[in-house]
């Protein structure tokens, strides 16, 4: 009987996953030698990069246009220093990232839940989504005069009937989440539309045989097959959200954020405070980024490896 | 006692499945027709082994699925006799995709108990047990992309086991497997077969598989797909290739499917 037995029985239940895929493990221990030389590598770029900088910014010696790297880095140390009667860097980064999470937080729910709808229920979806096509298009930001007419500068504790709130949320305009919501919502849909759509017909046919009833069909087969386009699309969203709020913010009528800080540090040709603010605009976008990666692997970890 | 066995005489002799003159077209996008299946007659008894041979793409898949009840015939009478109901005791297992890769093997096994509401602990118990009759022991937390081929039909037939059928469709369920894994799984799945008294269809396109396992041989011809002979396998279990009477039924079967070709 048996070469496939004689593997099962003489390995142990801990250890019988990985030893059948002893090619896994070379790689891991191939990685830990190379990484090292691959790592000084990526550092060496960077630090070039950050000599000429400082080189050319010292030999023009004009701060107001090109800071030297050291006055950059200044500013990044000092997070808490207020800029402009505006804020730290700190305090609007941290406004930005809640106006963001927020409006990704509505842009998911209505996102996932429309794009399940849509894409288990061919009439709504065919009724839905020559609207969604037509308004997918659209720049998010070009929303905003119009979200701002209609929402006029209002917070979001005034929507409770509270005027002012004394919190960091007087800083959240609806108008802002708004905007939000619309540069999330369309990738989170249409992503999750295309994987509630698009499960193979074996999976269900399988789990139909199998006894699942409609409802149990759609729980146990659309949803986890779903899965990693739903969180490909919450990906995308989170990192569109990112972009828009801080073009949102550079925007009129803003006047807190990290985009608006940035804004306002150029008009006042302190271009160390726009440089701080880019790489902390960039890092905190590389940041969600990563999350959202972990996330991805922690719960679909299947997919990567799916035949 | 006698009573017993004679019912149990009974239960075997009994119907299981009654097909006539049970026809299936398709039709394609294109707007040619093509006939799947043409006036199939055909009588399960209830604990029989039947193997269907026929080339690839002579509608075996079609029959299975019109027994599954996953596709409606044009024409004709199909009779599930014997208490069998779908999504209830009929099992199926599929050549690819027969596992959720989502789920560890273990709640794969399970997940036919998981929708009749059986309790966690109770379905863990069952699908244990299960996996430790089809060899995988140790394996309850893997993840399919982690199982080897034959693996992986050992699973989706404990998977298919967990429901308790009375009736077990396969199509084709060893055709990706190396020649020795087949052999080991067709061992297997006669054990399984002689230990729960249900009654089997197994397609393939392999003569020898299908004379090893089966009772009786059905063999398809092609487009479109009739019954064009029946061979009764009445060689002694377990069966070896490498006897005279094997070779004369593998003779026969052989010119049977040529006699198709031509």
């Amino acid at each position: 009987m048996k070469q496939e037995e004689k593997k099962i029985n003489s390995t142990d239940k801990k250890n019988s996953v990985t030893v059948i895929l002893p090619a896994k493990h070379c790689q891991d221990g191939h990685a830990a030698n190379f990484d090292w030389s691959k790592r000084i590598r990526s550092i060496v770029g960077i630090f070039v990069l950050l000599i000429i900088w400082q080189i050319t910014a010292q030999y023009y010696d004009q701060p107001w246009i090109f800071p030297s790297v050291t006055r950059v880095l200044s500013q990044l140390a000092h997070p808490l220093r207020e800029h402009y009667a505006s804020g730290t860097l700190l305090s609007n980064t941290l406004i930005s990232l809640l106006r963001v999470l927020l409006g990704f937080l509505f842009a998911s729910i209505v996102g996932v839940t429309l794009g399940i709808v849509m894409g288990s229920i061919s009439f709504i979806r065919d009724i839905l989504e020559p609207v969604i096509e037509l308004l997918r298009p659209l720049c998010p930001i070009a929303w905003l005069p119009f979200a701002i007419v209609i929402f006029k500068l209002k917070t979001l504790p005034q929507l409770f009937g509270i005027n002012y709130s004394h919190t960091i949320f007087d800083q959240v305009q609806i108008g802002m989440i708004f905007v939000i919501f619309v540069g999330g919502f369309f990738p989170v849909l249409t992503n999750t539309l295309d994987g509630v759509a698009s499960v193979r017909r074996n999976y269900l046919l399988l789990a139909k045989t199998l006894g699942a009833s409609p409802v149990q069909i759609f729980y146990h087969v659309h949803l986890p097959a779903a899965m990693p386009m739903i969180l490909t699309g919450l990906r995308q969203g989170l990192g569109l959200c990112w972009f828009v709020i801080i073009a949102a913010e550079m925007m009129t009528g803003s006047d807190s954020g990290i985009g608006y800080l940035l804004m306002y540090a150029a008009d006042n040709s302190a271009m160390d405070i726009v440089i701080a603010a880019m790489l902390i605009i960039g890092a905190v976008g590389a940041m969600l980024s990563f999350l959202m990666r972990r996330v991805m692997f922690r719960f679909v970890g299947w997919k990567e490896k799916e035949i | 006692m006698t009573q017993k066995t004679e019912k149990q005489k009974e239960s075997r002799y009994a119907k299981a499945i009654k097909i006539q003159k049970l026809s299936k077209v398709f039709h394609s996008e294109s707007g040619s027709t093509v006939s799947a299946l043409h006036d199939i007659n055909l009588t399960v008894n209830s604990g029989e082994f039947i193997t269907v041979l026929g080339a690839t793409g002579c509608g075996k898949t079609t029959l299975l699925n019109l027994i599954a009840g996953l596709d409606i015939p044009d024409e004709g009478y199909l009779d599930l006799n014997d208490n069998l109901k779908f999504g209830m005791n009929i099992a199926y297992v599929f050549q690819h995709y027969t596992l959720f890769p989502w789920r560890t093997t273990l709640n794969n096994v399970a997940f036919a108990l998981e929708m009749r509401g059986i309790s966690k602990q109770e379905r863990k118990l069952e699908a244990v047990k299960l996996l430790s009759k089809v060899g995988l022991e140790g394996f309850e937390n893997a993840y399919t992309h982690e199982l080897s081929g034959g693996m992986r039909q050992r699973a989706a037939i404990a998977q298919a086991l967990a429901m308790k059928p009375k009736l077990l469709l396969m199509d084709e369920p060893f055709g990706a497997v190396d020649d020795s894994t087949r052999a080991d799984l067709q061992r297997m799945i006669i054990q399984l077969w002689h230990e729960n008294q249900i009654t089997i269809i197994f397609v393939t396109h392999n003569i020898d598989e299908a004379i090893i396992l089966g009772d009786r041989v059905l063999v398809l011809s092609e487009r479109p797909g009739k019954i064009v002979n029946e061979f009764d396998v009445n060689l002694p279990r377990p069966r070896n290739h490498l006897t005279p009477e094997f070779t004369e039924f593998f003779m026969k079967i052989r010119q049977t499917l040529s006699g198709q070709l031509d």
